[in-house]
């Protein structure tokens, strides 16, 4: 191992083991996906506990972000479309903003990492949505849901195609390399100035954060448009 | 000399390439569709809730090629597959 390998494994750990002969996983990247999943199932098992007509505390917080989700959801698909995604939506959302910003908290015992600095979780959040919207796009089009590949005419179909695979790698890397750069800039001010350098970029990896989560949540929906637009 | 000194030599120098223009790519490129949108907002206040969440959209998808860019030079830093 050169000395670039040892230096960059101090600052982005995977973990990777070894569960069976041929199988390697990234522990690390498990153990913290487990972790988000269960901060999103606290923070929103404890806003529908007594849920109020007036909403206050946790319960304030969620409905925010579900009715500006909802928002976008019914601007670009229309009310039936968003009655049949918005649970798709907003889980993917919350996975992925809760995911973004974990990997901002200190080191307090174990080494907190964002689920998404590795490469293998933005490339099956974004295959998963690309077949997710050709699942959807079947089960509510039928079969002939496939001849938006050849419209307006036949001989687009290279081009559409070349857009279908180049639609989840850019998503995929975009998210990847947003949240691995914050990540490793982090690591290295913090070898700089210890405590007092990291915080101004913490403060904007919020930002990047949410940014994120909301631009690949918009491209999801995007992407879905034109499954529910065929009502005339 | 040790066996990969041309290979790193070569890596860091292309790094530092990527950088430079990853940077100027990023800056140039946002700069166009903030400046856009803050023209758009001064003609039409009341619209700039609007026009900030497109800007906002625009801005991530403009700078993902530079952050694409950045992590192939952080590849060839950090993880570099022609150093054994």
């Amino acid at each position: 191992m050169g000395i670039a390998e040892a230096a960059s494994s101090e600052i982005i750990h995977y973990a990777p083991t070894q569960i069976i002969p041929g199988v390697v996983i990234n522990m690390q990247t498990v153990y913290m996906s487990w972790l988000t999943m269960a901060i999103v199932a606290a923070i929103v098992f404890a806003a529908t506990r007594n849920v109020q007509k007036i909403p206050s505390g946790i319960q304030n917080i969620l409905e925010m972000f579900i009715e500006w989700l909802n928002g976008l959801m019914e601007s670009n698909l229309g009310v039936e479309g968003r009655r049949v995604v918005a649970p798709f939506v907003i889980t993917l959302f919350l996975y992925i903003f809760i995911g973004n910003e974990l990997g901002l908290l200190p080191q307090v015992g174990m080494h907190f990492s964002s689920p998404t600095n590795d490469i293998n979780v933005a490339f099956g959040l974004s295959i998963m949505v690309s077949v997710a919207v050709y699942i959807i796009g079947v089960l509510q089009q039928g079969p002939k849901y496939f001849r938006h590949l050849i419209s307006p005419f036949t001989a687009m179909l290279p081009l559409n195609i070349i857009e279908e695979l180049s639609k989840p790698l850019t998503m995929a890397l975009r998210l990847f390399g947003n949240i691995l750069a914050g990540e490793i800039l982090l690591g290295v001010l913090n070898e700089l100035v210890p405590y007092l350098l990291p915080n101004l970029w913490i403060g904007f990896s919020l930002i990047v954060g949410f940014l994120q989560a909301f631009i690949f949540t918009m491209l999801t929906v995007i992407a879905l448009a034109p499954v529910f637009k065929v009502k005339h | 000399m040790a066996d990969n000194t041309v290979i790193i030599v070569a890596s860091v120098l292309g790094a530092a390439i990527i950088g430079a223009c990853a940077s100027l790519a990023a800056s140039k490129g946002d700069s166009v569709v903030a400046s856009k949108a803050l023209e758009c907002m001064a003609r039409q206040p009341e619209q700039a809730g609007n026009f900030q969440v497109n800007m906002l959209i625009g801005i991530g998808m403009v700078e993902s090629i530079p952050i694409i860019a950045s992590v192939i030079a952080i590849v060839l830093v950090f993880a570099n597959p022609f150093v054994k």
